[in-house]
């Protein structure tokens, strides 16, 4: 790992990303929304019901990288201004996905924080591109790549100026098929002794199944993650992608309701030895 | 040429024959000024057969004579109805054509090349009403309307503050990948530096934000937009890109509504010109006045008097009708202390809307 300047760990030091007021990297912070955005209303109701439940940010692609070229690709530039209009309503920032590096400054000017994919973790040219953009960075890991390959791409972001990096584990490819990938969980604990960057969980792609969204939401939180990014949809029965994996808002107000006070639980128990102080 | 594409220009004809029409409404409403009565079928002969002379292979002459005809009808029905005509500086879709709406809802709004124009146009009675700019939040006064104000006879009888919500317009076949460059008036292409930075565009002054929509939509020129209002987008049929995209925080211009009769009932707030003699304490003194009357104050700005460079006018708005026992003895006591006080009327207030 000799070639990480930046994103390496210095003692005792953790970014805090800003996000319009958000802080990811303090306390615990949920991001959640529909995969793709469907219509203004689908992506106003759901994020009224996310922000209800206690969500901090909305989730919502407006550009979609699918593995088929028949399916839905998203609603694009529409798309933006529709999550620019959800968040009007509800005063929640944006989280969304940019796919082309000659959308990354269009994204950004709707957006509060740029995604890139697990298909695009080692896209370099659009790395640097977000890079160059002041905005912050949600890095979602490679679903085949190593810890040092995931930091070696923060680098790239890092290194054109932008310091804004949120790592997010999102599950690998193993031989295993009940789940959708496998959640690498120990990413957490063993990113804090790489890192100072901030990372998330993403329980929806990880497994993909919405039985086990919420356990694996509370081990996320136990195993010491700065947050989660979680699908919901108002109506998954009829989403255009990903239909199997999403939340009911109802569901997800459940999982809250045991999320939050489990984190405020962990808060105050003693550091084990082993770990790096919390910030 | 493909059917789509032919389709596509059959659209954009269709498109500007519209807004030429409207072009045409406005003038027509505008001549009814002028004419005792509104039938007048010497001319709607002479018109109609002038067009006929056109030796137009497709438009057959049948054809141009009847819908003349049903253009010249609908120009009539309209001059009946008798809406108030509200003259604006700038092109259809300008912000003074937002303001103008707002102020008179049920209005015709008829654009003028120049401010000149519509102070003069109310003055001669072409124009029942008249919106101008007076100030902006960001750029200060508009100082050829504040010069004009000075030697108007004409009253303001209401305000208007309109937020200025810059938004970036393309024609629908433009990807807004493809764009490189944004025409519009340089005022609006500062406020919009940021945005253009980001974006790697190319500013293109042009005269007016709403001539840069307007452009946009007759010429479509290759990876083109403009910066213009949002009513701009719906009266040219261009697609918004983005809203809001100046830099700064809210960027608000009040306008005036000019009349040549004064408001008929109490106003709120009172607009008043004054000069005083070139010697110490005669500003003070006359602000004075309004400090101990208790009357709060909600402009003050000073322009160079044309007349005698050296000296000064000063811009002076408050709370409070003109007629006021508050206010009343205040402009008296002005009268003796000043060498000019024009009173520009007394007014209902208004607060900042989108």
């Amino acid at each position: 790992m000799n070639n990480l300047k930046l994103s390496t760990r210095e003692p005792e030091h953790r970014t805090v990303v800003d996000v319009s007021g958000v802080q990811v990297g303090k306390g615990f912070t949920v991001i959640a929304g529909p995969c793709s955005v469907e219509s203004e209303s689908q992506a106003v109701e759901t994020a009224r019901a996310v922000k209800a439940s206690g969500a901090d940010m909305m989730r919502g692609g407006a550009f979609k990288p699918r593995s088929s070229p028949y399916s839905f690709q998203g609603l694009g530039l529409t798309g933006l201004k529709i999550l620019a209009r959800a968040r009007a309503e509800t005063g929640l920032p944006i989280v969304t996905e940019v796919i082309d590096p000659r959308d990354v400054s269009w994204v950004a000017e709707f957006a509060d924080v740029l995604q890139i994919g697990t298909r695009n973790m080692q896209n370099y040219s659009l790395l640097k591109e977000v890079g160059m953009i002041g905005k912050p960075v949600l890095l979602k890991r490679g679903m085949y790549s190593t810890l040092e390959e995931w930091l070696n791409c923060a680098e790239y972001i890092l290194s054109e100026g932008n310091p804004n990096v949120i790592l997010c584990e999102r599950g690998i490819r193993t031989f295993e098929k009940y789940t959708r990938n496998t959640l690498d969980l120990s990413a957490v604990p063993a990113m804090r002794e790489l890192t100072h960057l901030p990372i998330i969980i993403d329980p929806t792609h990880s497994t993909g199944r919405v039985s086990l969204i919420a356990p694996m939401s509370l081990a996320s939180v136990a195993a010491g993650a700065d947050g989660l990014i979680i699908e919901v949809h108002n109506n998954p029965a009829e989403a255009l992608c990903d239909a199997d994996q999403a939340l009911t808002p109802d569901l997800f107000k459940d999982m809250m309701q045991q999320l939050r006070p489990l984190h405020s639980f962990m808060e105050k128990l003693p550091h084990l030895k082993t770990s790096h102080p919390a910030v | 040429m493909e059917l789509k594409d032919i389709r596509r220009n059959i659209d954009k004809i269709d498109r500007e024959l519209l807004v030429l029409l409207q072009e045409r409404m406005g003038l027509a409403l505008r001549s009814a000024k002028f004419k005792e009565t509104i039938n007048d079928p010497r001319r709607e002969e002479e018109l109609l057969a002038k067009a006929e002379r056109l030796n137009l292979d497709l438009v057959e002459r049948s054809f141009t004579r009847r819908l003349l005809k049903s253009i010249v009808e609908e120009s009539k029905r309209l001059q009946k109805k008798e809406r108030q005509l509200v003259a604006f500086q700038g092109e259809h879709g300008a912000y003074s054509d937002v303001a103008a709406r707002k102020l008179i809802p049920g209005g015709a709004c008829i654009p003028c090349m120049e401010f000149m124009d519509v102070f003069r146009g109310v003055e001669e009675g072409h124009f029942d009403l008249g919106v101008v700019p007076v100030e902006n939040s960001l750029e200060g006064a508009v100082t050829q309307v504040n010069d004009l104000l000075t030697t108007t006879d004409l009253k303001v009888i209401a305000e208007a503050k309109i937020r200025v919500n810059h938004c970036l317009l393309a024609t629908d076949v433009t990807d807004y990948r493809d764009i490189r460059l944004v025409y519009s008036h340089p005022q609006a292409l500062a406020q919009c530096r940021g945005f253009l930075m980001r974006n790697h565009l190319e500013p293109r002054p042009y005269y007016d934000t709403a001539g840069a929509a307007k452009m946009l939509a007759r010429e479509n020129p290759r990876s083109a937009a403009a910066i213009a209002s949002a009513l701009c987008a719906e009266l040219y049929d261009l697609e918004i890109i983005k809203e809001g995209i100046e830099d700064g925080p809210s960027n608000t211009t009040r306008f005036l509504l000019l009349a040549r009769d004064p408001y008929g009932a109490r106003g709120e707030k009172t607009s008043i010109i004054f000069a005083t003699p070139h010697e110490s304490g005669r500003l003070h003194a006359v602000l004075q006045l309004f400090a101990e009357a208790g009357i709060n104050l909600t402009r003050i700005a000073s322009m160079p008097l044309r007349s005698d460079p050296d000296n000064y006018c000063f811009f002076l708005d408050f709370e409070g009708d003109e007629n006021d026992a508050a206010v009343k003895p205040v402009l008296e006591k002005m009268e003796r202390m000043t060498i000019s006080l024009k009173r520009l009327g007394s007014y209902p207030a208004n607060g900042t809307e989108n």
